[in-house]
């Protein structure tokens, strides 16, 4: 998970998209970033129901930080999964909860890649990072 | 290629828009089509001249519009070429028409009575079957016609004495493949068996017979034949369409009422409880019209050659399946093995192209095709030569930048 880019570079990335065509582009790229889950690792319990394309999200709560892995079936949520994993990761489960995480989504500047059908299945996931 | 679509265009205002900044391409004609400025022009005319609630008689405006109304049941009538207006029920769309035919049957199953549907249809076509099966004891069983759609003999032996309903589509949403309708209806009538035929699709693009088809029951959509949405068809022969328990019931549908019992209406009010979708109706009507008024043999031809241009273009490039015929369809319906039909949708989406990725209603057609959803682009008369190329041009695209090194 230490290759993960950085939060602001992402953020800055993709608020530089102008059209609906380079905002795919930039979250494709992002998509290669995110450490894939193992088959045994996707299991039911660990899918996030609500949302278009499959996506698992496992969560380890420890001490101080915590460590999230996540994966889903479409390179296009792995991308938005990237930007969400380098927002919260190393953050501790209070920290998390004290995010205002979908204020912070939504000023990433995805547009439809957020809403619409797979609104329901960020707001799953945002529900269950905070847990 | 002698049909020209750039002409009736001009009657579709809508597809004359930018999408992010691309011509949009709309070829997600088999969730809906769009509509000409004739039913447009239909429904703003009942609302601006005419608009009373039907039935009532009573007063100018109310006998204007029952007029409207019920020769939209006429035009719908000569549209499918049923033998007389009391056989046309109105409901919501497709969906409720089987409904109301699932439910109306239902006091005349047995357990171990059997209701057969095809392997090909929509969620639409074959839940509404399962749940009457759930509560009938009935036993819900599927023929399992193959991707082609060829008639086989064996099917033959699916059709028992126990078959008392047998429902199918005539053309999949899916995969666009036409079924083997009319032996299949043959076998059920062999049988005795109630017969519907799921027309949702069928209905743009293929002239339609009741008469010459001979099924108990037709249904169908307006909105996926340039109508409006939320008016569907019910067609019935006039003893299956008396032998149904209305599914709904209240006003309009009842002749007297008392505390103690009511005294249904004849057909086809008796099926139709509550003030009807009217401007739906008029819109439909309209839509039959259109239609109608166009060379609908020229139509079909053109739709087939842009989906059969699609597939010779595609059927070339190694890493897509298409899972549509070649010929004598309207839609192409494809995956690319190792891509996401929910990603190259978005690509295609973001340069302006609409189409349908997923299982299109269809889950245990998905499984028997061994994937988890297909894209679908579906053809309509107003779509041009062009407009298949750029999906086409697309598409690749798409392919090259979402495969991975």
């Amino acid at each position: 998970m230490t290759d993960l880019p950085l939060y602001n570079s992402i953020k800055q990335q993709l608020r530089a998209c102008r059209s609906k065509e380079e905002t795919f582009k930039a979250l494709v790229a992002l998509s290669k970033r995110l450490t894939r889950l193992t088959a045994e690792e996707k299991t039911e319990e660990n899918r996030v129901k609500g949302c278009e394309s499959a996506v698992w999200l496992i969560i380890d709560n420890k001490d101080d930080t915590s460590s999230i892995k996540a994966d889903s079936d479409t390179k296009l949520m792995r991308g938005v999964l990237v930007a969400i994993l380098s927002l919260v990761q190393g953050k501790t489960k209070t920290e998390r909860q004290k995010m205002d995480l979908k204020a912070e989504l939504e000023s990433l500047n995805l547009g439809s890649y957020l809403t619409q059908s797979r609104a329901n299945g960020i707001l799953a996931i945002i529900e269950k990072i905070k847990k | 290629m002698a049909f020209d679509p750039h002409s009736l265009r001009q009657d579709f205002p809508i597809l004359s828009q930018q999408a992010y900044d691309h011509p949009l391409v709309y070829l997600d004609n088999a969730a809906t089509t769009q509509k000409p400025l004739s039913v447009l022009d239909a429904i703003q005319d009942y609302y601006r001249s005419f608009n009373a609630n039907v039935h009532r008689g009573a007063h100018y405006l109310s006998d204007k519009a029952t007029t409207r109304f019920e020769q939209a049941r006429d035009t719908v009538a000569d549209f499918i070429n049923a033998p007389e207006q009391s056989h046309i029920i109105w409901s919501k769309g497709t969906t409720e028409a089987i409904n109301m035919v699932a439910y109306g049957l239902e006091h005349l199953l047995e357990k171990g009575d059997e209701i057969l549907i095809t392997s090909l249809e929509h969620h639409a076509n074959l839940v509404p079957w399962q749940q009457l099966a759930f509560r009938t004891g009935a036993r819900l069983r599927v023929l399992p016609l193959t991707s082609e759609g060829e008639w086989e003999d064996e099917y033959a032996s699916y059709f028992t004495d126990r078959t008392r309903i047998f429902a199918a589509t005539q053309v999949s949403n899916a995969i666009g493949v036409h079924t083997p309708l009319q032996a299949m209806l043959t076998q059920a009538k062999q049988h005795n068996a109630f017969t519907l035929v799921d027309g949702a699709q069928a209905v743009a693009h293929y002239p339609i017979d009741v008469q010459a088809l001979d099924c108990d029951f037709y249904v169908f959509s307006g909105h996926k034949m340039y109508g409006p949405t939320g008016i569907g068809v019910l067609y019935g022969k006039a003893h299956a369409l008396e032998v149904l328990i209305p599914y709904q019931t209240g006003g309009e549908m009842v002749q007297h009422v008392t505390y103690q019992s009511t005294q249904f209406n004849t057909l086809p009010y008796r099926l139709e409880a509550g003030t009807p979708h009217i401007e739906g109706a008029i819109g439909l009507a309209a839509a039959c019209k259109f239609l109608t008024q166009q060379d609908r043999h020229a139509l079909l031809a053109w739709e087939q050659s842009l989906a059969h241009h699609v597939y010779t273009r595609l059927h070339k490039e190694s890493q897509v399946a298409i899972y549509s015929p070649e010929t004598h369809t309207t839609l192409v319906s494809l995956s690319v093995p190792n891509i996401h039909t929910l990603d190259l949708n978005a690509y295609l989406d973001s340069q302006g192209i609409a189409v349908r990725a997923g299982s299109h209603c269809a889950h245990p057609l998905m499984a028997q095709l061994g994937v988890a959803g297909t894209l679908r682009a579906s053809f309509a008369c107003y779509n041009t030569l062009e407009e298949a190329d750029r999906f086409c041009d697309v598409l690749l695209e798409a392919i090259d930048l979402l495969t991975d090194e």
